[in-house]
């Protein structure tokens, strides 16, 4: 028996699950329903979906997922950094108490901000006891922004943390001893060499910020649509499921754009990346 | 080689939470010298060559160069540079790059930065890898990137822990030759760090033989071979027989059962002492002809030599001969005076 057959279950499990939900969005998106019932080729969808009352979300989802990655590379990249070298036996329970939240329901994670942020809710509250105004905190870019950070920020701490435990002291020592002081080591080799993991960062937290609905709908209001929501509306509500894999056709490849050129600045060749 | 103290370290001790690494060590380099520091792993060689890199500090003591305290400067301002028992190559980096790095921080004219790392690379034999990564490269490729990373800088010191401990005998011949034909252009002091003693003998002008953090003797190659201060070097710096032995008088040492007649004086009247003759020294005759006769016990072909164990009844000497004996055989043993060395006992 051939060894490569023991990947058989793997294929049949990357077709049903992947392969076939793919072409299912191709096929739809390239479909309608006809007047008689059955069901015809058609462009329309395509078109449609390019008209600028979507591209404008599209642009907005963008944006967003673009400034909710910048701000987690801000605040993770310190932390991964102050982890990784932290000589402390605590850390790894600071890693543990990183990664918590992400044992709750995601869900359940974003509510907890409604309580926090609500115009009765707890920072309000905390204002009024300082004699300060309610300041509108919900319902707004800002706080889609803010779920966003919240729920991705360890995407973005984990793996830079795993290239940063992982570099060679060796080479950190090297450059000191070659007369790099600690802010050109860390200019000159320990970020470039972070610099696979940053990527890593980036992907897993601009992919899940640019498809999200969740956050958007709950922290955002209803008003406030993304690409997401558009997405889920068109599947659930308006019950076009033509129309609904052409937007989806086309977040797909958005994002597959957006990994190939995330891809192509990651120069390393081998080791540190997650996969 | 000059006589001028280079670096000189002072009562430097060394303790890592409770071990204590090194015990007040003092120690001076001579400029222009190559300095081995020999000793089996955990010794604290390596310890005190990252104290003079500067990647630790002394707990106790105060190190000098150039007259100048520089205990407290951080690694990046001393005038010493090392290379790496890894390498520790940027892998981020190509082979120009590497070499270049130091100079870059230097922020020298560009052209300049180009034609030092390009000599340099030549020097190493590595012309035209400017553009490999290090994963492209051999571990001796790599181990030359690595001389010349630290010695396109011009250092004061060359700094080498166990450079040549990843690479298979051969290379580590040849980069032996190499090192040394390049410090003799170039003219730096190195300071090596090895536990081979065949290659401290052969590449030092002075070899520190240490042992548990403390210097055991610091001498010429020669010197250290040929006049141990203790057992421990006589048994770590090539094969050794050590055996208890009484001193009965100036010149005159009982060992095995005999008297010997030897060159050491001092120690005093019926002296218990270590009495060191090593298996190269020790000429196997005729049994009749011998000052002490055994039984071969074992032969072992080693190449240019046997390698002989023979009992004397209290003793196993370890004899190395040109001649072929059999196991079994009787045969007899001359050790002249110059061949016994005699120590006081190391400690229990």
């Amino acid at each position: 028996m051939k060894r490569s057959y023991f990947a058989l279950p793997y294929t049949v499990w990357m077709a049903i699950l992947i392969f076939a939900p793919m072409l299912l969005i191709l096929f739809y998106a390239f479909t309608d329903e006809s007047a008689a019932g059955g069901v015809v080729f058609t462009l329309t969808n395509i078109i449609e979906a390019f008209d600028p009352l979507f591209t404008g979300v599209l642009l907005r989802s963008v944006w967003l997922a673009f400034v909710a990655t910048a701000i987690c590379l801000l605040l993770g990249y310190p932390v991964a950094y102050m982890l990784a070298r932290s000589k402390s036996k605590n850390v790894t329970s600071l890693l543990v108490l990183f990664i918590l939240p992400m044992w709750m329901n995601f869900l359940l994670r974003t509510y907890a901000w409604l309580v926090l942020l609500d115009n009765n809710g707890l920072l309000n509250s905390l204002f009024a006891l300082l004699g300060l105004d309610k300041v509108q905190l919900l319902y707004n870019q800002n706080a889609v922004v803010l779920g966003m950070v919240y729920n991705f920020l360890p995407f973005m701490v984990l793996p830079i943390h795993s290239v940063l435990v992982k570099i060679d002291k060796y080479q950190i020592e090297a450059a000191e001893d070659l007369g790099a002081d600690s802010l050109t080591v860390f200019r000159k080799v320990i970020f470039p060499l972070s610099v696979p993991g940053v990527i890593t960062g980036i992907m897993m937290v601009f992919v899940p910020a640019i498809t999200t609905f969740a956050i958007s709908r709950l922290l955002g209001g209803s008003q406030f649509m993304l690409f997401g929501d558009l997405i889920e509306n068109q599947f659930i509500f308006v019950q076009n499921w033509h129309f609904g894999s052409a937007l989806s056709l086309i977040m797909l490849v958005l994002v597959l754009v957006s990994l190939a050129l995330t891809n192509k600045f990651d120069k390393a060749e081998d080791g540190g990346r997650l996969w | 080689m000059g006589d001028k103290h280079l670096i000189e370290l002072k009562n430097v001790s060394k303790t890592f939470d409770t071990t204590e690494a090194l015990k007040n060590i003092n120690l001076y380099i001579r400029d222009g010298e190559f300095l081995t520091l020999l000793g089996p792993s955990g010794c604290g060689k390596t310890t005190l060559l990252r104290l003079l890199a500067g990647f630790e500090m002394p707990t106790e003591g105060r190190i000098f160069m150039d007259g100048a305290d520089m205990t407290d400067m951080p690694p990046h301002r001393r005038r010493l540079n090392t290379v790496f028992q890894r390498y520790a190559l940027f892998e981020h980096l190509n082979v120009f790059d590497n070499v270049a790095f130091g100079l870059k921080i230097k922020k020298l004219d560009k052209d300049e930065i180009k034609q030092r790392v390009g000599s340099m690379l030549e020097l190493v034999g590595l012309k035209g890898y400017d553009k490999r990564t290090a994963s492209q490269l051999s571990g001796g490729q790599q181990q030359r990137v690595a001389i010349a990373r630290a010695l396109v800088n011009e250092p004061g010191v060359l700094l080498l822990d166990e450079p040549l401990g990843a690479l298979d005998l051969q290379l580590r011949k040849d980069m032996q030759i190499e090192l040394k034909k390049i410090r003799q252009r170039l003219g730096i002091t190195f300071v090596f760090v090895t536990h081979d003693q065949e290659e401290a003998l052969t590449m030092s002008d002075t070899i520190v033989v240490m042992k548990d953090g403390e210097i055991q003797q610091i001498g010429t190659p020669v010197d250290i071979y040929n006049e141990p201060k203790n057992a421990f070097v006589a048994d770590f710096i090539g094969e050794s027989n050590i055996l208890g032995g009484t001193m009965l008088k100036d010149y005159s040492v009982r060992f095995s059962g005999r008297t010997f007649e030897c060159l050491d004086a001092g120690f005093g009247e019926n002296a218990d002492v270590d009495v060191v003759v090593r298996p190269e020294d020790i000429k196997v005759v005729e049994p009749e002809n011998g000052m002490i006769a055994g039984v071969v016990k074992s032969v072992l072909f080693m190449g240019v030599h046997y390698e002989l164990l023979v009992d004397t009844g209290e003793f196993t000497y370890q004899v190395h001969t040109t001649a072929k004996y059999s196991e079994g055989q009787q045969v007899g043993f001359v050790i002249l005076p110059d061949d016994i060395h005699i120590m006081r006992p190391s400690e229990p």
